[in-house]
Formats: C-alpha cells, structure tokens, sequence
C-alpha cells in the first residue's frame, strides 16, 4: 500500500493550514531575532499600555511588550506540543505495534494497561502526575506525552491489526525475519499515514492540555511567557487591559485551528478512505 | 422544531422571573477568597479564618481600631509590680451561644488547650512565659509569668487566643461556640459560611444584623462581579489591581486603611548563599522598594524596614530607604566568594499573586548584580509543610500582630517560635534589645529601642521586609457603619444593610 | 447481549482496582509529611511520632494500601485531612453537583450539536455552513478556560446579564438556582460543540447522497420527512458514539470550569486536594470519577451495539 495521489494539487484546506502552521513555527524560531522589544525586563514607566504604533498588543502588568512575550511563548507551546506528542509516539507505538502483532497475553496486558491509564479523564492524570513534583514546564510536556500514550498505542495497535493479514507480512514470516524487523521494517513505514494524522491532532490536544496545566498552576514559572500562563496571570486585569489575555488566547486559537487544517488536509490526501476520526 | 422553540420560551419565562431570593434583609454577604481549613481558632492561619473568628468568638482583651487595647470578656485586669502575676477579672453574664454563662475555668480550659502542643497551635509560644493559670473564682482568672512582661493584656485580643466552652472542645472543628455577635449556623466546605445573629450578645443592643454569609470565591474577577451586581454586600481584601475601578462606582466603594500587615522576601540565614550577611546586603542593594510597592500592591502600601510600619510612632525616620547601588552589591559579592554571581530558587505562593509581584519584581531587580533567580511557584497550602523555614529564599507575608512585641519579638529573636518558619536569624544585639523591650513600659524608652532595632536589622538584612500593606475592601453603598480595620478582619456589630 | 454487559462490568471494577493502587502509589510519592499537615508546623515531634503511628503511616505502603481499600469497600472513604469531616458526604454531594453540571451540558451539546450539524449538512457548501463551521470550530480550538474569562467578562461585567459565580442552592428559588448555572454550561457547551456537529454534518451529507435517501425521495415523500425520519436516523449512528465520548470529555473540561467558576464540583474538589495534599479526599474523589466516565463507556458501548443493526443482526443486515 503505497503513497497515492502524491501528484494532486493541494487543497485549500491543507494550503490554509500549512501557511498557518508554518508562519507560527517560523515566528516561534526566529522569535529571539523578530521580536520587537524584551520579554523579560520590567519597565515601570510603560505598565498597561493599549496597543499602539510601538507596542502592537500592548504592554502588561509589568510593562513587558505583550508581542515579544507571544512570540517567545510560541516556542514553548510548540515545544509542549511537539515533545509531548513525540513521547506518546516513542513509547505508544512500540507498544501498540507489539499488541498487535503478538495477540494473545501480550495484547491483553498492554490494552488493560491501557485502559486503567484511560480511565481518569486526561486533565485529572495530569494533575496526579504532576502533583509529586515542584513544578516546571517539561515536567508538564512529560506528563501530557504520558496521558495520551493509550490513545496512540490503542491506534497503531488496530492498524497493526489491520496490516498483520497482509500478504507481504505472510511473506515476510515466510523467510523467517525477526520480529523486530517486521514490525520496524514492514509494518510501521506501511501504518504512518494514519499514525501521522493523530500524531498531528494530538500536538493540537497536547497544547490545550499542556495550557491548562500551566493555567492551574502546575507548568510554566513566572516570568515564562507561556501562553497559559499569560492567560491565568492576565485573569487580574481583564477589565483595565483585556489584550494581555486576549492575545495568546487568539495565538492558541489560531494554531490549533492551523494544526487541525493541516492534520485534516493530510488526511484526506494520504487516504481519503479513512473515516473523518474524531480523535479520543 | 415548534416544540423546541417552546421549550425554550419556558425556560426563558422561568428564568426571568423575580429571584425569591431567600435569604433575611439584613443578612450580609462577605466574598472570601481562600476557603476555610480550619474551625477551631487556635489552629487558624489565615487572614479569611480570622474573619471568622472574630465574628463569633471573643478575647479576654480586644483591639481598637486605633491600636489600642482594650476589654472584652474581661472588664478588668491588674498586674503586680514585677509584672509578673496577672489578674483578670470577667465581665458578668456573658453566655456562649449554647445558653451556658462564662466562667474563669472556661478561660482556664482555652489557655491550657493552647498551651498544650498536641493542639499544634501557633499562639502557644504567645503564652510562652505562662507557668501558671488559675481559676480563682468563677470571675477571676490568675496568671502566674516567668518573667515580667509589660504587654500581657495584649497578647489576648490576638485571633487564635479567643475563649472556647470547656465543654465543647471536641466539637470546635464541626460546630464551634463562642461568645461573639454571631451564632455559627452550617458550614459547606469550600461554598459558604453561614452565621445568624446572637441575639444574647452581652452588648446591649448588638449586633444589628440578622446574619453574615461568608462566600468562598477563588477567582478574584468572580468577587469583582459579585460586588458590582449586588450579589455581595462587601469583598474582603480586595486585589489592589481593583481598586483604581471601584474609585467612582455607582454602588459600591473602597475603605481602605493602612496596617502593620508586611511582605518580603525571606532568606534562609542558615544555609548558603545567604548565611553569608554580604550576600544578604548585596541583594539588599538591588532592590528599590518604592517600585515594588507601585507594582505589587498599586501604589496601596509603604516602604518599611520591618514589620513596624511607617504610620507607627517608633518607626525610624533618621534611616534611608536608598536607590539601589549595583557597583557596591557586586564588591560584596566578589568579597563573599561569588564574582560571577549565583543561582538560586525562590518559592512565591500561588494563590497569592501580590507576593508572586513581589518575587518577580526582585528577581528582574536582582539581575543587575549577577543573581539569577528561579521562580516556582507553590500551592500555599505546602509552605508550611515545604518550604517555610526550609528553601533558601521564598516571599512570604504576614498579617499585623496585636502589639510591636508580638510582632517583633517571635520573628528577630533567636528564640522566636516564627524565627525558625522564617530566616534561622541570630544577633545578640537583637535579642538584648528585644528582652530589653519587654520589661519597660517607659514609651520613650521602647521607642529608642525600637528604632535601634530597625537599624540592625536594615544593617543585617535578615531578609527584605518590603512594605506595609494597605488593607482594603471592597464595600457596597447600601451597607452603613462599616470601617476597615488595621487588624484585617471585619467589624461588623455595628454594621447595618439599607433596605 | 447481557454475557457481554457482565464482562464489562467485571472489567470496570478491575480497572478501578487498578486505578486506585495507581492513584494511591502516587500520591504516597507526594512530598508532603501527612502528620505535619494535620498538626500543624509547631507540633512537638512525639505528636508527630505518634500521629504517624496511628495512622500506620509507617507501615509498607502495600499494607497501607490494603487497610485502605478494606475501609473503602465498606463504605468508610476516610476523613479529609483539610477540612476535618468525612470524605465520603463531601465527594457525594461534589458528585451530585458536577452531575448536574455535566448532565445539563451534555444534553445541551446533543441538542445544539446535531441541530448545527443537520443544519449546516442541509445548507452545505453556502454560507451558513461555513459560519457554523468557523463558530464551532473557534470552540474547541481554544481551551475551555480561556472561554470561561471571555464569558465572564463579557456577560457577567460588561452586559451584567448573568452572575459570575457557579452555585446556589435549589432552596433559594428556581431562578436563583439556574442563573448561576447559565455561564459555565455556556463555557462547557461552546467547547464541545464542534466534535458533535462536523460528525453529524458530514455524516448526515454522506446519507443524504446515499440510494436510501433517494429512494425516499423518489417515492415523493415530503422534504421533512425524508430529512428527519430517513436521513437523521442513520446519521445519528456515529453521532451517538461520539456524544459519549464527549461526556467524558465533559468530565475533564469541569476541572477548569468549576475552579474558575467557583462550582463546588468533584473537578474543583480534586484541585483543592491536590493543591492542599489532601490524600484521602482526592483517593475518593478520582476513583468516582473513574467509575463514572466508564460507566459512560459503557453506557456508550451498549447504546451503540444496540443501534447499530451490524451489531444488532449480524452482518446480514
């Protein structure tokens, strides 16, 4: 089963949503470099400041540019995403293949494994996890790759399923290769367009979750500039100067919205037979 | 389709109808902001549980608005000329809200469950000089002291020394009596607070409203929208970032006061790097105060040494608070073994985001000098279990204390009980002026010492005392005879709501 | 039908075994000495002593764990160190609470959600499609507290429509009750609409295009008809199994909003025990949830195999 239709124009979803993602993730990398007046130094004389010709979104509390502090917290709230989904990948994969090409005790173990994790709703497992330690934002990123390995394993382990029968997998055991090579060689290069899909709604996922760790408390420090913490520290001001949450709330918006386009338009152009999933 | 549409008609009619609102006229609604661990008053710590206390029990003494004692169940008290044996005489026919009338073993059973550690609470070292207390006759308690102690009345009109029935102490937690104006009536854990009105409050006449309701409200914006929409009648403790929007209000105003309540940064003397008092006068150096009041409290505070604020007749005028001075923080530094600087971690408490300004504030000023502060923030729930005397450097804050000894005394002197929660601060000269201190009623002379004991201290940084902090509520216009307190709870026996 | 409901159930109450030892391993790695917390910083350390003897605190953590669970099993879910009373009147009545929370929005998502998505399915491609599209998907792109402000701000400070705080007894009036009640169910509803109605749109335009829908039409029925009586039926089928999903989804997005609403709900109620190390509380109260969001799977599962006549008859339907 190889790759169709790489020669199909793109659509406007996926051009909509790669031009989002991709300025964000530049913005977020030349952030340093872009960024318009410091992040982190206390300015007495410019405290809550309307947008205006020198500071776009206006200054904060503490008179920080409220754009450079976005900006810098791109890089953090892709990092929590990315990092975050890379663990759910790096250990529910393994995990998911094996369950489901080995069956049996194997296959129950991992899955009721599984099920005990997806039990307690993914904020409340997150709390748990991080509740054991000071905080601190990649112990956050840790935690929301923990939570969302059940839902990653359960995925590769039903397309594994769904590839094990395959002739070329027949052939494969037929010339006696190793486990491992069939499950890293043969099968996984066949299961990523699907897996590549989740993995990008749940970087989507792992920034709402991650956010709202550090809006409770339990991920970035002061004086980060990650978004959730912007959002729960403006909470004081939202009557005298509403920019200082509206602006990395409408920066998550439109990432996620970005990330969503792009995982959908991927989709539909790896394997438009896939039914639209809603992710768990 | 239809049948939808008129679902909804109804539930729009429903809910617009009046609100039956259910509650007495004359019930006032408080909004807190942190809920109440705790019932008992001598285990309460926190400013909203003091609120509490002091509406529904009472002291042998009690404080005045002005700072100035005065009686409350007691109506009289005499010491001996050395100070040291006390007499109190109680005030005739006051009942406990389950109808029984107070009496001397009644005062006799608070003062030795406070005393007694198993009760784990933080007034014991108040009474620390106590060897003694007796019940002479059922008007007539006797402190016998260890040593002779000029303010004793004092330490009574404090929040956790409040007199209980010596029959009910097993019930205090679940459903605690007192003396006080208001009948405690059900508490829903982390909801609200309700109170009725002792309608046998042996002050004629009082109080005058037929309950308070106090409302736990975490978010502030949620407390800011309940004053504003009438939902309660007074915000305790308003965030200071409010106040600049309740100036010109309609129907609601600030009162605001000013109080010996104090923040700053602690450091841990004990440990390095701040056991060495350079690295202390170096941090010292970084910081300018002035800014940190504008950008904690809003302007709502003062600069001070120590807890003795800047309104207080001994607060030393002849010390400067001084511009910070980089160049000379560095030598220090250099001197004390750190020419690159250091990193350090410092703890600010979550749910306390004027002390998480603070943290901020001194972490950007520290900077300059090479000192690289780590901020974390904690649920303030753990301070006590993690990090109070324990992290090298954390902000903390706390509430005015009845007399200067009690706010000076437990915190500077080498034997404070508060002195191991804090910094571990050792000086000789600090212990002799404090024990100095105590046995003197000469106000000149307290006075000299007090002001020689700002002077140390600002000389030996045990920590930075930032400010004094105002303390203000946010009042709706119909409540009437209502005034802050510099002590921060609510006095509300004299409180009225206009219909 | 009913051997597979008894596996499920046996399952259930393995994974909730399970989740409490998870549960209770964890939090026994909380940095926190339990005895300190009850007694207080000045306490003597023979109190301390003693007070972790009593409560076997130094016992192993499997024999802890065991007294636990036997005490649990008979209905006894200890007493919250943080407030001095029993867990159990506390969790329950939290429960009962976010129930109501999570049960009004859920009906609230279903509603609304398959009314955009039948809607939007109907007007596809024109401009009310898109609309319906970019208003929900500005749902569930933005985290639900993040709602929860905006609403606050603007409905409850600027427009003074409704209270900003989340709970008043029934036996302050029906009003009184429900108001308080409007703004967060608003927050949880906006959050979760998008699932329910792009599934139910574009299953509900795969149906409409399907020979079924056609052969309706061609037998001249009304427009309505075939709308509702033909094309939603078979359109509500993933619909349904995503609606339960979203419940548990429901019972996550409550944390944010009952803390930020003030709602004294189990979500709110975890916070505080894990903020104020209040391990007995927070043991009972996740192991409720637990049981609820899998009898939501439950309920889930069932409803699905019973609508879908693949399951139901077997593949010859």
């Amino acid at each position: 089963m190889q790759l169709e239709a790489s020669r199909k124009p793109l659509t406007l979803q996926l051009k909509v949503g790669l031009a989002i993602v991709g300025a964000i993730v530049l913005l977020g990398l030349l952030a340093p470099w872009v960024a318009p007046h410091p992040w982190d130094t206390i300015s007495m004389r410019t405290r809550f400041l309307a947008p205006n010709a020198t500071y776009w979104f206006g200054t904060d509390e503490y008179g920080r540019d409220v754009l450079s502090r976005l900006l810098m917290g791109t890089r953090l709230s892709l990092a929590m995403g990315v990092g975050a989904t890379a663990i759910s990948l790096a250990i529910g994969v393994p995990i998911g293949l094996a369950s489901g090409y080995f069956r049996g005790w194997v296959d129950e173990a991992l899955m009721r494994s599984a099920d005990v994790l997806m039990a307690v709703p993914p904020i409340m497992l997150g709390l748990l996890f991080l509740a054991v330690t000071p905080p601190a934002l990649w112990k956050t990123a840790l935690a929301v790759g923990l939570v969302y390995i059940p839902q990653i394993a359960r995925l590769t382990r039903s397309v594994t399923l769904s590839l094990a029968g395959e002739d070329f997998i027949q052939a494969a055991k037929a010339r006696a290769e190793t486990a491992t090579y069939i499950l890293f060689r043969e099968i996984l290069p066949n299961a990523w367009p699907p897996l590549i899909v989740e993995a990008s709604l749940r970087v989507s996922y792992a920034i709402l979750l991650g956010s709202a760790l550090s809006f409770l408390g339990l991920g970035a420090q002061p004086p980060s500039s990650d978004w959730g913490l912007m959002i729960a520290e403006a909470r004081s001001f939202l009557d005298r100067a509403p920019w200082i949450a509206l602006a990395p709330g409408a920066a998550m918006c439109l990432l996620v919205i970005g990330i969503n386009l792009l995982g959908d338009g991927a989709r539909e152009r790896l394997d438009p037979r896939l039914k639209s999933r809603v992710a768990t | 389709m239809r049948k939808l549409v008129a679902l909804l008609t109804l539930a729009f009619v429903l809910l617009a109808m009046p609100v039956s609102s259910g509650r007495a006229q004359g019930t006032l609604r408080v909004a807190l902001g942190t809920t109440l661990s705790q019932l008992d008053p001598a285990k309460t710590t926190i400013g909203d549980e003091y609120v509490y206390v002091h509406l529904v029990f009472n002291g042998l003494s009690r404080i005045d608005r002005d700072m100035t004692v005065k009686p409350d169940l007691a109506e009289s008290w005499t010491a001996s000329d050395d100070l040291k044996i006390w007499t109190f005489k109680l005030r005739q026919g006051v009942k406990f809200h389950h109808g029984r009338v107070l009496d001397a073993n009644d005062v006799v059973a608070t003062i030795k469950r406070i005393l007694d550690p198993a009760t784990g609470s933080r007034a014991r070292t108040n009474l620390s000089m106590v060897d003694k207390v007796t019940a002479v006759d059922p008007q007539t308690v006797r402190f016998d002291l260890n040593i002779s102690y000029a303010g004793f009345a004092d330490v009574f009109a404090d929040r956790q020394m409040r007199i209980v029935p010596k029959d009910k102490l097993n019930e205090l937690s679940t459903n605690p009596i007192g003396t006080g104006p208001f009948r405690f009536k059900s508490w829903s854990p982390g909801d609200r607070l309700e109170l009725v009105k002792n309608p046998d409050y042996f002050e004629q006449g009082l109080p005058k409203l037929d309950g308070v309701t106090l409302r736990i409200l975490p978010e502030s914006a949620t407390r800011m929208v309940a004053l504003e929409s009438g939902a309660v009648d007074i915000v305790w403790s308003m965030p200071y970032e409010s106040v600049e929007k309740f100036k010109n209000h309609p129907t609601a105003r600030i009162d605001s006061v000013s109080t010996p309540t104090w923040d700053g940064v602690i450091l841990n003397n004990a440990r390095p790097p701040f056991n060495d008092v350079r690295v202390r006068q170096a941090l010292a150096l970084t910081v300018d105060k002035a800014a940190i009041v504008e950008l904690a409290l809003f302007g709502q505070g003062d600069p001070t040494f120590s807890p003795i604020p800047p309104s207080h007749p001994y607060f030393n005028r002849s010390l400067k608070f001084n511009p910070p001075d980089i160049a000379k923080a560095k030598k220090l530094l250099a001197e004390a073994g750190y020419p690159n600087g250091f990193d350090v971690s410092m703890q600010v408490p979550q749910e306390r985001e004027q002390r998480v300004r603070v943290g901020v504030a001194v972490r950007d000023m520290a900077r300059a000098a090479g000192i690289r502060i780590n901020i974390e923030r904690v649920p303030f729930a753990s301070y006590t279990a993690n990090v109070a005397g324990k992290a090298q450097m954390f902000v903390d804050g706390y509430f005015a204390r009845p007399t200067i000894d009690t706010a000076t005394y437990a915190f500077y002197h080498s034997t404070g009980s508060w002195n191991d929660q804090l910094w571990h601060y050792k000086d000789a000269r600090i212990d002799q002026l404090l024990d100095e201190a105590r046995k003197t009623n000469d106000e000149g002379a307290r006075k000299a010492i007090f002001e020689k004991f700002q002077a140390i201290v600002e000389e030996t940084v045990p920590g930075l005392v930032a400010y004094s902090a105002a303390h203000v509520n946010g009042v709706s216009k119909k409540v009437e005879g209502f005034r802050s307190t510099p002590m921060q709870w609510l006095e509300l026996k004299r409180v009225s709501l206009k219909p | 039908m009913a051997a597979y409901v008894v596996r499920r159930v046996i399952l259930i109450a393995l994974v909730l075994v399970a989740v409490s030892i998870l549960v209770f391993a964890i939090t026994t790695l909380l940095p926190a000495n339990v005895a300190y917390l009850i007694l207080g910083p000045f306490a003597q350390p023979e109190q301390v002593h003693a007070l972790e003897h009593k409560l076997g605190l130094n016992d192993p953590v499997w024999l802890q764990y065991l007294r636990w669970a036997g005490a649990f099993l008979k209905g006894d879910l200890g007493e919250s160190t943080l407030m001095n009373r029993p867990v159990a009147p506390l969790v329950f009545e939290a429960l009962g609470h976010s129930l109501l929370l999570a049960g009004v929005s859920f009906v609230l998502v279903a509603v609304i959600g398959i009314g955009l998505g039948v809607v939007a399915a109907l007007r596809h491609g024109r401009a009310l499609d898109h609309t319906v599209s970019i208003a929900t998907y500005l749902g569930i792109a933005v985290p639900e507290f993040f709602w929860a402000i905006i609403i606050i701000v603007v409905f409850a400070a600027w427009l003074g429509w409704l209270p900003a705080s989340g709970y008043e007894p029934l036996s302050a009036g029906f009003s009184a009750w429900a108001k308080p009640l409007i703004a967060p169910v608003m927050t949880l509803v906006f959050g979760h609409l998008a699932h329910v109605s792009r599934l139910t749109r574009s299953s509900m335009i795969e149906v409409m295009q399907s020979p079924y829908v056609m052969a309706a039409r061609a037998k001249g029925l009304p427009e309505r008809v075939v709308v509702l009586h033909h094309a939603l039926r078979n359109a509500l089928l993933p619909a349904i199994t995503v609606l339960a999903l979203d419940f548990g989804r429901l019972m996550g997005g409550i944390v944010v909003v009952e803390t930020i609403f003030a709602y004294p709900g189990l979500g709110r109620l975890v916070v505080f025990s894990i903020q104020n190390r209040d391990l007995p509380t927070l043991q009972a109260a996740i192991l409720v949830v637990a049981a609820i969001y899998a009898l939501a799977n439950l309920v889930a599962d069932l409803l699905y195999a019973f609508l879908n006549p693949k399951i139901r008859f077997g593949d010859a339907a």
